[in-house]
């Protein structure tokens, strides 16, 4: 089930209230994202439906986005920023030791499902810099030291 | 230490949120209340072009001539799109506001909507800043409640709705047209111009586009007058202040508000404390990751728009980040084009093929396996690419390798020279 | 009217014409990826760079962007301008995989010419290239996404131009990817075009996979024989092999494009079952045996029963020379027994609907440009498919589109749809020819009025008909509403979707002469002793299958000269090859009466790939080319009249001796055809009237064309039958209800040509009342002729 029954039914609706449906194509693929972790196959052609579009037309726009996974990710995607502000405080450092703590180059989930590294663009935090967002929570001014404590602290939110 | 009384980050402590109640006892909404009550919608938009108000998200274009190419008196739908994706690097001001003060914005916005006889605007909120699309939601409820949104605004007539889009990333969603497109739902590459977004913008209807910051200041235009505001600069073709972001090598990062036209090396050593760990200044980005760089001779030079171009480069979003000596300019330029390369979105041959290609070159040559030819390439991209482009990120995108070939030509010379980065031992 | 220097010469060009189509008007080609005539500029690619001297414009810009302007005065080969051009061609070809010895697309590849013009020989890139997985597009085009350079091209093709929705552009940045949500055929009937418009070898003709390079390729310009719209195509042959059909540009019909019946049609030239030689009984004779026996037996039933005693039949497939030439013969026998279509429906419609007033004939370029069409018994993508395409253009700028129809009618685009059955069409024509009066039935009044007063207030409005749905009489009160809702200043324009590629020609010449039902009398009665079939097929075209099968069989001599091996042939007693359109020269005249003539792509001939296997050069040799021994029609005509058979004096005498045909010797088939000049005498008399009362509860059956398996020749070719249904039939829901149907499920189908097993598909978008099934030919639906009244039937489970 990529979304339930209400929620399909609250989406359509909307979908046929705006009269420029294609509108909520974002809000649609977003739903699915937030239900499921990512957008399968699958919830593309949910998100067709429901959006009265063709799959390839729904998936035009989900593949343009980085921020819409169309690939399975783990619990929680840790976005390390590589961008000018983090680069120049030792964010390619950062990047290199989350890489061996968990084991994954970037771009991987790790065995258990539970983090996925991805570098992403600069995150609006460029005075804490280095930075990096590990779900919904921003982490700044991160030393290399103090990721194992965020990366438990992380995984235990999660357990709890 | 020069220092201004803050207009947009008046409210702000750094991890509180003011709303509706606090926003308003430092007079909040009394701009609204003056434009709706003693103020026509022309008589709105000739105070803002008189301010001299200049738009904050890049281009610097100026908002009240903007204003006035729009089809105000047009009955019929229009739309008023806010752009709030804020993803060049170096720039964090909007959401510094957004966090601090979200009413600011929707002030902004509301009055900016009455100038220009709009009944719908729309904020587009990059996919990053969830607690920032929050904060407004919030301060969205507490204006309708309190009538300051949705019909009949304070009993003056005037209606105006206001939607927050969460958009999914992508820097290119930040130029206008390409924002446009997203909002429809379409894929997110620019429109070409003409037809301005003015004439045929969101769904082919006329709309009027602003950054946050400069919408932010229109209800200090408002309140204090045309005037006032236009003094509050430190140069004379400056006007009103901004939001001046500090990042990179310095001792206290931060984002302050201060009068327009800020001398860079005061700014750094007074609100950035300093180059970080003693060192000394090597360059910066004067405004976000498009601007050519400034280099040490420029530290006296007055952060303002006209200033900024006279010496090759531009103020761009405000965005200062600065680099140490130990920096290789080379390396800091790569990770910058990495940034617009991956960006890039894929429309036009220069920016999608160009960038990549550039990339390469500086990759070999940071890597100490530059030639000549290699040289002379890159200055060949700087030609080509620039002003070639369909849209302006390709052009943005060069600024750094702009600014590295007309600055830091012998850095590169002696990468290539050596054979290897002259800045690691 | 901007006047403009581009390169020294001076030109003036209509406002709003951007500086590369106003260069081109001097001849002068700006190298460009992304530009398309028909798909218009959107600045991507960036190679269409000219440096702006003088006017309002100044400096290196893309030619493609800037409007034209007085004053300016432009360079298009400035060194600036071509180093800078060069570098363009340098990023497209860093991620090439430069794999030209393998690519279809080589020798006739934009990309390689602009390469090789831009001067770029060395690769400064030596980094690694981005590669891509393909995928599986169907059975018509090939798929090797790494040669892309993303100029967006098939995209606008295939959404906006086409209105495809399941072909598009995925990713971002320099990963982008033009293919499908997932793999599987590729849904739009006019998919094809992508080959055209890809200017590299990503998407090329799959059926032509690695068969030949242009250069090797016999190509002629000539037309479409699929349907009566006449679009313009270029064919290409090899080894005596049709290998392909491209879409040929023509503004005034087709434009651009064509659909994937006409591209794809073409293997019915090459089937392994055509007839090549002369038969005698069912015995391979000579060209001389079977003539003299012709003769003979001509003579003999002339002199035994008199000339009237031999009947002469041709069809929408023959030439308008085919057709003169048959009317002289017969004129020459002494016959007035002489027939051009064998379906008197359709004959008769095509009669009519050549009468239309030239002034008031639609061109597909008038549909283009039209703002309101109703189409009224008419399904576009069945019967004339490229028709569907150029609605999709004018709704793209605004038209309001209008479907009235009881058939469920698919277009590429938004349109209005009216469910209505066949007697209420006719009803609401003779309404529409009395818009004032407000004579319709009072369930179509509220239509009927508001269709009136939209044709009388637009400006340039049509409307549309099939003739099989409409008949004769739906022709004529179409023709009539056309009239009635014509203002002087904006006329109301008819087109009508006739059965062949030469209906229209066939129609002129008939004058007042018998439809095939009268020949069938004489047959019957025994008046009729011979029939001579020029490239007609009697027995699957004339709705009564029964009836022409035992009329046929009554003949002392049935002779047959065609070029497929269709249903007539099986039973005759005479057979002459003729040539596949490709194969010869000669005249179509399509459904707006445009003569459009075609010229000869190569010789009639067994394909290499079936004499020799394949191998080349033959392992035999002998002075004959196996197979080469079809003539055309026109050319048989000509020996057994004989007379000479040069194409150009045929053509002045037809011209002279019919001054609707004027310029007919002058027509190039490189050009845009013309227009007839006059049209046929109006005659429409003494025809049987619309009965169509059935009992209430009583299915009626209709049959219709569709988009594949109707048409005789594209039928032939093999790389359709993946494409085409196999036999089905259609309900309305209720219907389906009321006989407790499932979709999907077997039904039988009682029908007056006996009971059919079928599968049944459930229609939301049809009348009720009805059961519609598509003519499909080698199904058990062949003997079901479209262009009837609908038949009594009924349904149950199977
Ligand atoms: C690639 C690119 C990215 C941009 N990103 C932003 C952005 O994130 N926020 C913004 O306000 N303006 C951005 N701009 C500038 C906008 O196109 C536009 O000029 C601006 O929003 C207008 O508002 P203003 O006049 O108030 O500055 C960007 C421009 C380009 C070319
Ligand atoms: S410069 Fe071209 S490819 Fe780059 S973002 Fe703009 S339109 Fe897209
Ligand atoms: S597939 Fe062909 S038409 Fe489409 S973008 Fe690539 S090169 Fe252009
Ligand atoms: S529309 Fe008709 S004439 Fe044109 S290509 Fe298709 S079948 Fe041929
Ligand atoms: S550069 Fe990392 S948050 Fe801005
Ligand atoms: S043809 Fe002009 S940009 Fe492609």
């Amino acid at each position: 089930m990529l979304l339930s029954e209400k929620q399909i039914t609250q989406l359509k609706r909307r979908v046929r209230e705006t009269p420029h449906p294609r509108e909520m194509i974002l809000d649609v693929l977003h739903a699915i994202q937030d239900a499921n972790g990512w957008v399968s196959d699958e919830g593309v052609e949910l998100a067709a439906i429901i959006l009265g579009l063709s799959p390839l037309q729904v998936e035009e726009v989900a593949t343009f986005y980085d921020k819409i996974y169309r690939r399975p990710v783990g619990r929680k995607v840790i976005h390390i920023c590589d961008s000018i502000c983090c680069w120049s405080r030792g964010s390619e450092a950062l990047m290199q030791r989350l890489q061996q703590l968990l084991g994954i180059a970037a771009g991987e989930t790790t065995i258990d499902g539970m983090f996925t590294l991805l570098p992403t663009c600069c995150l609006g935090a460029c005075a804490d810099a280095p930075a990096l967002r590990i779900g919904k929570t921003l982490y700044g001014k991160v030393a290399i030291e103090q990721l194992e404590a965020i990366l438990d602290g992380e995984r235990t939110e999660v357990s709890s | 230490m020069r220092t201004c009384e803050p207009l947009l980050f008046k409210n702000r402590r750094i991890g509180e949120t003011v709303f509706l109640e606090g926003y308003r006892r430092t007079g909040g909404y009394q701009g609204l209340e003056k434009a709706l009550r003693d103020m026509t919608p022309a008589s709105v938009r000739e105070e803002v072009k008189a301010s001299g108000l200049r738009g904050r998200g890049g281009a610097g274009f100026s908002t009240g001539l903007k204003w006035s190419f729009f089809p105000s008196d047009d009955p019929g739908e229009k739309y008023l799109v806010c752009n709030g994706d804020e993803m060049e690097p170096g720039t964090f001001k909007d959401r510094q506001l957004l966090l601090a003060d979200p009413h600011h914005l929707l002030e902004g916005v509301l009055i900016a909507c009455y100038a220009l006889g709009i009944g719908t605007a729309y904020i587009f909120l990059r996919d990053a800043y969830r607690q920032c699309a929050a904060n407004l939601e919030h301060a969205m409820d507490e204006a309708r409640e309190a009538g300051l949104l949705g019909d009949n605004i304070l009993g003056s007539g005037f209606s105006c709705e206001v939607h927050v889009h969460r958009s999914a990333g992508r820097y290119i969603c930040g130029e206008e047209t390409a924002l446009l497109n997203s909002l429809e739902g379409l894929r997110p590459n620019p429109r070409s111009k003409p037809p301005f977004p003015a004439v045929k913008g969101l769904f082919g209807k006329p709309t009027a586009l602003n950054n946050i910051e400069t919408l932010a200041n229109v209800p200090h235009i408002i309140t204090g007058g045309a005037a006032w505001y236009k003094s509050l600069a430190l140069t004379e073709k400056g006007s009103g202040t901004k939001l001046y972001g500090l990042a990179g090598h310095l001792e206290t990062p931060c984002c302050v508000e201060l009068p327009l036209g800020m001398p860079l090396g005061e700014l750094i050593r007074d609100f950035g404390g300093g180059v970080w760990q003693q060192r000394s200044f090597k360059a910066c980005l004067p405004g976000g990751a498009s601007t050519p760089y400034l280099t040490a001779e420029h530290l006296d030079v007055a952060l303002d728009y006209e200033t900024l171009e006279q010496v090759g480069t531009r103020l761009g979003t405000g965005g200062v980040v600065v680099f140490d000596d130990r920096t290789c300019m080379v390396a800091a330029t790569l990770n910058l084009l990495r940034f617009f390369a991956r960006e890039s979105c894929g429309w036009c041959t220069p920016c999608r093929d160009g960038l990549p290609l550039v990339c390469w070159l500086l990759e070999r040559i940071e890597l100490g396996q530059g030639t000549r030819e290699d040289m002379t390439m890159l200055q060949e991209q700087l030609r080509y690419i620039n002003g070639r482009s369909f849209c302006a990120l390709a052009l943005g995108a060069m600024g750094p390798v702009d600014g590295l070939l007309r600055h830091f030509a012998e850095e590169v010379e002696d990468h290539i020279r050596l054979g290897r980065c002259p800045l690691q031992a | 009217m901007p006047t403009l220097i581009i390169d020294n010469q001076t030109v003036t060009v209509p406002e709003g014409t951007n500086v590369l189509e106003a260069a081109k008007r001097l001849g002068i080609e700006i190298p460009h990826f992304c530009h398309h005539e028909a798909l218009g500029s959107v600045g991507a690619c960036r190679l269409c760079a000219v440096e702006f001297r003088e006017g309002p414009v100044k400096g290196i810009q893309m030619s493609c962007m800037v409007p034209a302007k007085d004053g300016m005065v432009v360079d298009t080969g400035s060194a600036e301008v071509l180093a800078y051009r060069a570098q363009v061609i340098e990023w497209l070809m860093t991620n090439h995989p430069h794999d030209c010895p393998v690519c279809d697309e080589g020798g006739e590849c934009q990309l390689q010419d602009m390469t090789v013009a831009g001067g770029h020989g060395i690769r400064r890139y030596t980094g690694p290239k981005r590669t891509y997985q393909n995928q599986n597009l169907g059975p018509f085009i090939a798929h090797e996404m790494n040669r892309c350079i993303q100029c967006y091209r098939c995209v606008r093709t295939y959404q906006d131009y086409c209105g495809g929705t399941d072909f598009g552009v995925l990713g971002s940045r320099q990963r982008l990817y033009f293919g499908r949500f997932s793999d599987g055929p590729l849904e739009s009937p006019f998919a094809g075009n992508l080959i055209d418009v890809c200017p590299t070898g990503v998407l090329t003709d799959k059926t032509y996979r690695f068969k030949s390079r242009i250069w090797d390729l016999q190509e002629a310009p000539s037309i479409c024989p699929h349907c009566s719209l006449g679009c313009a195509v270029t064919p290409g042959a090899r080894y005596r092999q049709l290998q392909r059909r491209r879409a040929r540009t023509n503004n005034r019909t087709n434009g651009h494009f064509i659909c994937d019946r006409g591209r794809f049609g073409y293997g019915y030239a090459n089937h392994p079952d055509r007839p090549r030689y002369p038969l005698l009984g069912h015995r391979r004779v000579t060209w001389q045996e079977a003539l003299a026996a012709l003769q003979n037996k001509l003579q003999e039933l002339g002199e035994l029963f008199g000339p009237g005693s031999i009947g002469l039949l041709t069809s929408s497939r023959a030439t308008l020379e085919t057709q003169f030439l048959t009317k002289r013969w017969a004129a020459a026998l002494g016959s007035d027994q002489l027939c051009f279509e064998a379906h008197p429906g359709r004959d008769l419609g095509a009669r009519v609907a050549a009468s239309q007033r030239l002034d008031r004939t639609a061109s597909l370029e008038d549909v283009r440009n039209c703002d309101l069409a109703v189409l009224i018994g008419a399904d576009p993508l069945s019967e004339a498919p490229m028709l569907a395409l150029a609605l999709r253009q004018a709704a793209r700028r605004g038209a309001r589109i209008v479907v009235v129809d009881p058939r469920p009618v698919e277009l590429p685009l938004a349109y209005e749809r009216h469910a209505v059955s066949v007697e209420k069409l006719g009803q609401l024509l003779r309404g529409l020819s009395r818009p004032q009066q407000s004579e319709f039935p009072s369930s179509m009044e509220e239509l009927g009025g508001s269709l009136a007063s939209a044709l009388l207030a637009a400006k340039s409005p049509l409307l549309i008909g099939g003739t099989d749905l409409l008949g004769p009489q739906g022709t004529e009160a179409m023709q009539q509403a056309a009239e009635a809702c014509s203002q002087p200043e904006t006329p109301c324009r008819t087109m009508f979707l006739l059965a062949g590629p030469n209906s229209f020609g066939g129609a002129l010449l008939s004058a007042e002469g018998p439809c095939f039902s009268s020949l069938l009398e004489g047959m019957e009665q025994g008046r009729i002793k011979a029939l001579l079939c020029f490239e007609a097929d009697p027995l699957a075209d004339y709705p009564d299958r029964k009836r022409s099968r035992a009329a046929l069989a009554r003949l002392d001599m049935l002779a047959v000269f065609d070029c497929a091996a269709t249903a007539t042939l099986q039973e005759a007693d005479l057979f002459f090859p003729t040539t596949a359109v490709e194969e010869s020269t000669g005249t179509l005249i399509n459904n707006e009466g445009r003569m459009q003539a075609f010229e000869q792509v190569f010789s009639a001939g067994t394909p290499l790939a079936e004499s020799a296997g394949g191998s080349h050069p033959p392992r035999f040799f002998s002075r004959d080319i196996p197979g080469s021994e079809p003539q055309s029609a026109w050319g048989i005509l000509g020996a057994l009249m004989g007379r000479s058979a040069d194409l150009l004096t045929l053509r002045s005498e037809i011209e002279k001796n019919d001054h609707r045909f004027a310029g007919l010797s002058q027509l190039e088939a490189r050009g845009e055809g013309r227009r007839i000049a006059a049209p046929r005498q109006y005659s429409l008399s003494h025809q049987p009237n619309i009965s169509g009362i059935m009992g209430s509860d009583q299915l009626q059956l209709l049959v219709t064309e569709t988009l594949y398996g109707s048409e005789l020749l594209s039928n032939l070719s093999s790389c359709l039958h993946e494409s085409t249904p196999s036999a089905f039939v259609m309900l309305h829901p209720q219907d389906a209800a009321r006989f407790k149907l499932e979709e999907g499920k077997k039904v039988l189908l009682g029908t007056p040509v006996g009971d059919l097993t079928l599968t049944l598909r459930i229609a939301g978008d049809m009348v009720p009342g009805m059961a519609i099934v598509p003519r499909l030919r080698g199904t058990v639906l062949e003997p079901l002729v479209p262009g009837t009244e609908p038949l009594p039937c009924r349904i149950e489970k199977a």
